[in-house]
């Protein structure tokens, strides 16, 4: 239980966009989709190039979507992007962008703004798809 | 990867017991996948003290966050605005993870909520087996794939000791395989039987100090060469 003036040290998922505004921003703004991180992911390579393992479509659709739409996301959204951000990424943190944006820092922030919400990879085999 | 198990309730609280606010940073990474200190294990532990605290009629502010990677001072920075109220810090990470908290922020008391047990292998959900105990010297190229340090309970390196019982079990245990009668079998199906006639010098543990690992690509970013 919180005492008096004692802040939650979770953030809800506004606060958690709001103190990373600027580097999403940034991320938002620079990317060009030039597709050099995809090169640099070994996921990418491995899964035959599939664009959805491209470290750029990655963060996009995970922290990107949720800032454009002010951190208001419905349970299967998340969900959508508990899927991008632990199963399609292993935070290996090889991506590289020539413009200077934080992949992996973006990624990490999704995987934060998830557990927000509960929302966390499982290893008890309740997460393997069948 | 790293296996790691929750220590005891009591020895938590006796712990925390002299604090008004405490913060349990959970692992994403090795404790995540031995269930042993991830979130859900942070939320299980504070459940924990909280219902202690409610029976005792004493109350603690206690609160969760849980990193992805705890070996990771990149990973820690988001801690840096959320650890001010607490009086101290827990980690339910590995070791490494807990040292490197109290690396970040040294002015906070900062405890281990578990204890660091192996280097090892998932064999079931739940269910994990020590292989390694880094000791920095792999000989297990000559071994058929077998740890005799980890594996061996007198870490022998040129053979069994007398004491092999029948059925190739450790004398120290009945229920433990011989390493080396299994290294024997192996070696001798894959026709490599003379790599065990390799006299080799046993493991010493001699320069214990603090290990640095740079792996070579990198040794001319951060080491002079002449």
């Amino acid at each position: 239980m919180l005492g008096k003036g004692e802040r939650a040290v979770v953030p809800s998922i506004k606060e958690l966009l709001d103190e990373n505004a600027p580097k999403i921003r940034f991320m938002l703004q620079l990317c060009v989709r030039c597709a050099m991180c995809a090169e640099s992911c070994f996921l990418y390579r491995m899964k035959d190039r599939d664009p959805l393992y491209m470290p750029s479509h990655k963060m996009l659709n995970s922290v990107g979507t949720l800032y454009r739409r002010k951190g208001r996301a419905s349970p299967g959204d998340l969900e959508k992007i508990r899927e991008i951000v632990w199963h399609r990424c292993v935070l290996c943190m090889r991506c590289y962008c020539p413009l200077g944006v934080d992949i992996p820092g973006i990624i990490a922030l999704g995987r934060s703004l998830c557990r927000t919400q509960d929302l966390y990879r499982h290893y008890d085999g309740s997460d393997l798809k069948p | 990867m790293i296996k790691i198990k929750r220590k005891p309730f009591a020895e938590i609280s006796a712990m925390l017991e002299p604090y008004a606010s405490f913060l349990n940073v959970g692992c994403g990474g090795c404790a995540s996948v031995c269930l042993g200190g991830g979130q859900k294990e942070v939320q299980e532990l504070n459940a924990e003290l909280e219902a202690a605290l409610r029976s005792m009629g004493k109350s603690m502010i206690i609160q969760g966050y849980t990193v992805e990677r705890a070996c990771n001072m990149f990973f820690l920075e988001e801690l840096d605005s959320r650890v001010q109220e607490a009086d101290c810090l827990g980690s339910m990470a590995c070791s490494a993870g807990v040292q490197l908290l109290a690396e970040r922020f040294p002015t906070k008391p900062v405890f281990p909520m578990i204890n660091t047990l192996a280097i090892g292998v998932d064999r079931e959900v739940g269910v994990y087996e020590e292989s390694c105990r880094a000791c920095g010297d792999c000989v297990i190229g000559y071994t058929g794939g077998f740890c005799p340090v980890t594996r061996c309970a007198k870490g022998l390196f040129n053979g069994p000791c007398g004491g092999t019982r029948t059925g190739g079990m450790c004398e120290v245990d009945p229920d433990i395989p011989c390493v080396w009668h299994q290294i024997y079998e192996r070696l001798e199906a894959q026709g490599r039987i003379e790599d065990v006639l390799k006299v080799k010098v046993p493991m010493q543990w001699h320069d214990q100090v603090r290990r640095l690992v740079i792996q070579e690509p990198y040794l001319g970013r951060y080491v002079e060469r002449d």
